[in-house]
């Protein structure tokens, strides 16, 4: 691998959720980016971790650490692009680095602000999906860094389908229940609040989940009861492509 | 930590409230009440985006001149003739105020944190006083010997098929679960109470420094009748409480009942500036016409001026003590009263480690997602998350650390993932 093409091509950076836990996640997105004809790499099981559950949980030396090995390795890649599917590492390493680190010499996006950016690429190209949809806006993504609209442009071309909100949305959505290192310590706890904020928040009639984070999919995938699916974005889109 | 005490009680608070169907169904009944009447108050309150954001940088200012503005009421209260006291310390406050109140005394109070903080209940009691609650929650809470479970309504977790229960034993007749009924009885037998009390106590919303002035907001008119009634007013408030002037607690009293409870105003707010008196007869002022002779406000430090000096953690002392974020956190509707010790919520895991200690909630930091809804929703804004990755921060170097924790912090250093899971071997660099 030549220096050149790898300054050409975005790195896909899937998360250790993607890598070892949803890797129907980092599964389709890889192939909606091989599809969409988008030069990317991966470093797949070198890439370690941003450290974004670290900082979460106080342990914030280590979380240093973490965060200088990702920028050497992304950066002696020669990466100036960085697109992940995962809002711990994107609120991380696109809002925390530059805040714990001297020099992050990249940009990093969230998939769905790269897809929107693309999306000629995507749009003619999907079928339909006949599905009432309701939208899970990720506490990373959402509150955090301020993405709302891009999830819901990408879901809105899909043709057919209709997108239904939430109760409770965009800055007053609710957490699934998984952030802030809770899952790890309190499961039980963490899937109760998946559970009830499953029941509260999405409109009766909905057959579809579609969130925008490992964590959130993961843990609602867990909890459902079977009345509606969850896919995660780029699953959706992979979904309504037109072979 | 040699131990996992920190951790061993708050696993068996949770799980008691996660199972407990009771609490459960009284929470979520008020969670809903509570968020529609807030959501058509503020719809029709639109003239409040401004006030809130006045509100803030009142308080920003006020915790700056927090020193300065302690003496300044100190004088004022003592100009119009009140008692003033500055306690650094929960038990100072209670020497004082048991000093006050003496032994064997019949005390009404009505609902003040600041008391349940520094335990006053039992130390009153321990001397021998009678102590009532005469709020309506706390009354409840109170008897069931509960702790209370949320700032403005403590006894949210108790559905009123318990609380007719509870009064049934209490008056040692049958008490239907019906609502009014309920509420009748606390009327009926607190009133005789009130009239006979020899000292009231209560907290306060707000103090205005420049006039000496303490506010206190409520709906059901007990507040007025324990700092009216009875010969001697007790308040008890955190020195966080104080505004410069009249004009800025006004503008702190039009934020906070729509917050609080989803009201454009509260029923009552008593301004109280020294204790009662008259110059009726040839202009000659006399204490005591028919409001309290004495008046004695003690001012509580009790970890507030520790929480000053931190920039980051200051910000936990703009609280208004509305309530509104903590029926609005997802985790707070399962865990309740347990999601915190003295105080509850996100904003309560730095009120309680400041105020209580930090082992009483080192553990139920970890609860907290930081999801960030609690902010959206506090009409000041205030970081809540920012602060609680800042306490969890200074409590892992001081050794809470949840053993999961550490165990993913190894795996990540060592392995590249927090599963503990080899995957570099599969990959040719």
């Amino acid at each position: 691998m030549g220096l050149i093409t790898m300054h050409d091509s975005i790195l896909y950076w899937k998360g250790c959720m993607s890598r070892l836990r949803t890797k129907n996640i980092s599964d389709s997105t890889m192939a909606l980016l091989d599809r969409m004809g988008v030069n990317f790499e991966t470093l797949d099981g070198n890439e370690g971790c941003c450290g974004s559950v670290l900082l979460r949980t106080g342990q914030v030396e280590a979380a240093k650490r973490a965060a200088e090995v990702t920028v050497e390795r992304i950066s002696s890649g020669g990466f100036k692009e960085v697109v992940t599917a995962c809002p711990g590492c994107f609120r991380t390493m696109a809002s925390e680095y530059p805040k714990i680190l001297e020099e992050v010499p990249f940009r990093v996006r969230h998939i769905s602000q790269f897809l929107v950016e693309k999306k000629d690429l995507i749009k003619d190209r999907l079928g339909s999906v006949e599905l009432k949809a309701c939208y899970h806006d990720p506490c990373h993504l959402g509150r955090h860094m301020g993405v709302y609209d891009e999830p819901r442009e990408l879901i809105r071309m899909v043709p057919g389908l209709q997108l239904i909100e939430m109760k409770n949305n965009r800055s007053r959505s609710f957490c699934c229940g998984s952030g802030g290192g809770v899952r790890s310590v309190y499961p039980d706890l963490s899937r109760e609040v998946a559970k009830t904020v499953a029941a509260d928040q999405i409109p009766s009639g909905v057959q579809l989940l579609v969130t925008a984070c490992p964590f959130c999919n993961f843990n609602f995938r867990e909890v459902h009861v079977g009345q509606f699916r969850v896919m995660d974005l780029p699953e959706l889109l992979l979904l309504a492509w037109r072979v | 930590m040699d131990s996992d005490d920190w951790l061993d009680f708050k696993r068996d608070e949770f799980k008691k409230w996660m199972e407990d169907e009771r609490r459960r169904t009284g929470l979520s009944r008020a969670v809903s009440a509570y968020t529609l009447a807030k959501e058509s108050a503020l719809s029709r309150l639109p003239e409040l985006e401004e006030t809130r954001r006045e509100v803030r940088k009142i308080k920003e200012l006020s915790i700056v001149r927090m020193e300065e503005l302690v003496k300044i009421t100190m004088d004022s209260v003592r100009d119009v003739n009140g008692e003033v006291y500055l306690a650094k310390d929960a038990e100072e406050a209670k020497e004082i105020i048991s000093d006050l109140t003496g032994s064997g005394k019949l005390i009404v109070k009505s609902k003040s944190l600041t008391s349940d903080e520094i335990g006053l209940n039992e130390a009153l009691e321990e001397m021998g006083n009678s102590v009532y609650e005469t709020d309506l929650g706390e009354f409840i809470i109170q008897l069931r010997k509960e702790k209370p479970t949320h700032m403005i309504n403590p006894s949210v977790h108790v559905p009123r098929e318990e609380v007719a229960k509870t009064f049934s034993e209490l008056l040692g007749r049958e008490v239907r679960p019906e609502i009014p009924e309920l509420v009748g009885v606390a009327r009926g037998y607190l009133r005789e109470k009130f009239c006979n009390a020899d000292v009231g106590i209560t907290g306060a919303n707000v103090i205005s420094a420049k006039t000496g002035t303490i506010f206190i907001v409520e709906n059901e008119g007990n507040a007025r009748f324990v700092s009216n009634a009875p010969p001697k007013h007790i308040c008890l408030t955190g020195i966080e409480k104080i505004v410069p002037t009249l004009s800025d607690g006004f503008k702190l009293l039009q934020v906070l009942p729509p917050y609080a409870t989803g009201v454009f105003m509260s029923a009552y707010v008593s301004m109280i500036t020294g204790p009662s008196k008259t110059a009726d007869i040839e202009k000659t002022i006399v204490y005591g016409a028919h409001g309290p002779k004495e008046l004695h406000l003690v001012l509580l430090d009790n970890g507030r001026r520790r929480m000053a000096e931190d920039k980051i953690f200051r910000e936990a002392l703009y609280c208004i003590r509305c309530g509104g974020c903590m029926y609005e956190c997802p985790v707070y509707r399962i865990l309740g009263g347990s999601f915190g010790n003295n105080y509850f919520g996100g904003i309560g895991l730095i009120w309680s480690a400041f105020t209580a200690g930090e082992a009483q909630v080192a553990a139920a930091v970890d609860a907290c997602t930081k999801c960030g809804r609690c902010k959206e929703v506090c009409p000041l804004e205030i970081d809540t998350p920012r602060m609680v990755e800042r306490l969890k921060e200074k409590l892992v170097k001081k050794g809470f650390v949840q053993p999961k924790h550490a165990e993913i912090m190894k795996s990540i250093l060592e392995k590249g993932n927090p599963f503990g899971e080899d995957e570099r071997n599969n990959y040719s660099v």
